[in-house]
């Protein structure tokens, strides 16, 4: 027999004492597992709406008067009337996009890697209704818009076809197969979008040279979508070469972007994370408590054990081993509780973004609680190694 | 092998104070069985206490196999406790999470002695529990309790038991069942001292002292005459 199978028979036959020492630092690692799975749930939900734009890198009209928004976030302006990109810019920003991507990933292939996405927004009256146009690239709009799904009809091929936006389908009565005027040119509705949650369900998509010569602006854009589709790709550079070697453009790098709204989440995870850190400290003194009152209600025990020869560290381990036990419950408990709260309360303050468990913060709780439990056991375990026997076996 | 001189031990300090012990000396050979007598408050227990190192004493010296034991610090003690001197207390002192077995098996963990359950098994046979071996305490009549308390005592051989009033606990029966099994125990060479206050239960000790008020009163040599 060794001495922590003494501990946890012992343990075995005191579980709900066991079980209350452990909820000062249940509650504690409790709030610290909501904290993180709701900032993590959070900080998942801004990169996930990032993603749903698909765009790594915007490229506008130096000049902008129009606000680009995505949901909640501010994707910087969009110039229309006067302010537009020349469409002979696209193989410079091309050739600069993908040789810093290839430079990056360290590649020679010679195609292109980059998905680049002119745009023409144009804002017109169909039958009567304001709607913004858009004039698209077909193939490269479809590598941008991965997410996209038609729900009706087909996606866009002829020059005079157009694709509706799920809202603005709605609202004008559009249905697969309507023919409408577009500023005197007659097109076809090939097909409407699902709902994206997006401003795209606003929006009608043309062919970009459809748009073009629809409203007289053959050879020019109002923006640019630069999707480079992986992680490592160097965005931020991409979007200073394009700054510093062509005029009369702005590129941002979506990730800029992010990482202002991210800067604000951290914060306030850094003020909750703080409260929670508080919360753990007062589970401690709980803890203290406990052990102290666990201490006292077991002193002939410890006077016995002294008695038959265990010493004053061995009395001592046996408080420890508790406390690992203590700790080990503790966390667990409070993993599982810490997701269920947040389960219930991350929906509430993100506005219905869905929470998941975070497997990996599984362990680094059970390590925290042991290790809160185990300081907090270090005075009542001195103390019980201080017991003496004689006085033990008195105070009966 | 045990020699106590001219002990006393003080509780507390000035009006409150109370003398257990006042200047008591006794000699404990190789093999003696003593038994202490005397009314309670008169110091038995406060003696075997002493005795054990349980409890630190107030003036004197303890002496064990020539070296003073009184002085000694915490670790040298439990040294002391893991091998020369064992207990038997009146209330048995089991721990009630584990089983016969496992009680006995306590001191062995201590030392650092593990899968010794046959050698525990070897000595629970021989207080006659070896059926009982997978029992909680709280499953144990006081007697059997009581067996398995001396077979803690004896699992790490000592050659000084100390019991204080074992079988005050017990009917005459059981009693008399344990105090032939501390006879036996006697008649192998171990050292006994016995706290007891029934004068009938003296009689199996070779050697009665009788304690008043804190002082020794009396002491009578009865080897021979054992009316057992």
């Amino acid at each position: 027999m060794r001495l922590y199978q003494v501990v946890v028979k012992d343990i075995m036959r005191r579980k709900k004492r066991v079980l209350y020492a452990s909820l000062g630092v249940v509650i504690g690692i409790t709030t610290i597992i909501a904290v993180l799975t709701i900032a993590l749930a959070g900080q998942t939900n801004i990169y996930g709406q990032l993603e749903k734009y698909g765009a790594n890198l915007i490229v506008m009209p130096a000049i902008g008067d129009i606000d680009i928004g995505l949901g909640g976030l501010s994707l910087g302006t969009l110039a229309v009337g006067d302010n537009y990109i020349s469409e002979d810019k696209l193989p410079e920003i091309r050739q600069i996009s993908d040789g810093r991507i290839r430079e990056a990933l360290n590649i020679e292939d010679q195609g292109d890697i980059a998905t680049i996405a002119p745009k023409l927004y144009m804002n017109t009256k169909v039958n009567g209704t304001s709607v913004i146009v858009v004039g698209v690239d077909l193939q490269e709009e479809r590598l941008l818009k991965t997410w996209w799904k038609v729900s009706q009809g087909k996606y866009l091929e002829a020059s005079d076809e157009a694709l509706v936006g799920a809202i603005a389908a709605e609202l004008l009565g559009f249905n697969v197969g309507d023919r409408i005027t577009l500023n005197g040119g007659e097109i076809t509705i090939a097909g409407i979008l699902e709902e994206t949650g997006s401003n795209e369900d606003y929006q009608v998509f043309v062919p970009l040279e459809t748009a073009q010569k629809a409203f007289d602006k053959e050879g020019l854009v109002s923006s640019i979508d630069i999707r480079a589709l992986c992680n490592a790709c160097p965005t931020s550079e991409i979007a200073s070469a394009i700054n510093e070697n062509m005029l009369g453009v702005r590129a941002v790098a979506v990730k800029q972007i992010a990482e202002t709204e991210m800067g604000m989440l951290e914060k306030v995870s850094g003020f909750l994370f703080a409260l929670a850190a508080i919360t753990l400290a007062v589970g401690c003194f709980g803890v203290v408590n406990t052990m102290t009152t666990s201490v006292h209600e077991r002193i002939k025990d410890i006077g016995i054990m002294r008695a038959v020869g265990a010493s004053r560290n061995q009395i001592m381990k046996i408080f420890f081993y508790e406390a690992i036990i203590v700790g080990v419950a503790g966390g667990l408990l409070g993993y599982i509780a810490g997701t269920l709260l947040a389960y219930i309360v991350g929906p509430l303050i993100f506005g219905g973004v869905a929470v998941t468990y975070v497997p990996q913060y599984f362990l680094p709780s059970l390590a925290l609680a042991t290790l809160i439990a185990v300081i907090a056991s270090v005075y009542p375990a001195f103390r019980a190694s201080r017991i003496k026997v004689a006085d033990s076996f008195r105070s009966l | 092998m045990l020699e106590i001189k001219n002990i006393s031990k003080i509780y507390g300090e000035g009006t409150a104070k109370v003398v257990a012990l006042n200047n008591v000396s006794l000699l404990v050979n190789e093999g003696d069985f003593v038994a202490i007598m005397g009314p309670s408050g008169s110091g038995k227990s406060t003696l075997l206490n002493i005795v054990g190192g349980l409890d630190h004493i107030s003036g004197g010296e303890v002496i064990l196999d020539g070296n003073r034991i009184d002085s000694l610090d915490e670790d040298a003690l439990v040294d002391i406790r893991r091998g020369k001197i064992a207990y038997v207390f009146q209330q048995y002192h089991l721990i009630p999470s584990l089983t016969a077995l496992e009680n006995v098996l306590l001191p062995l963990t201590f030392c650092g002695a593990n899968n010794k359950d046959q050698k525990a098994l070897g000595i629970l046979k021989r207080v006659g529990l070896e059926k009982r071996a997978e029992h909680k305490p709280s499953q144990l009549s006081g007697g059997e309790q009581q067996r398995v308390a001396i077979a803690r005592a004896l699992v790490n051989d000592p050659s000084l038991i100390l019991a204080d009033e074992p079988t005050g606990n017990m009917d005459r029966k059981t009693g008399k069942e344990i105090l032939a099994l501390f006879d036996q125990l006697n008649k192998e060479g171990r050292s006994i001292i016995m706290v007891t206050h029934d004068p009938e239960i003296a009689g199996y000790a070779k050697e009665v002292v009788v304690l008043q008020d804190g002082q020794i009163v009396d002491k009578t040599n009865q080897e021979g005459g054992n009316e057992c």
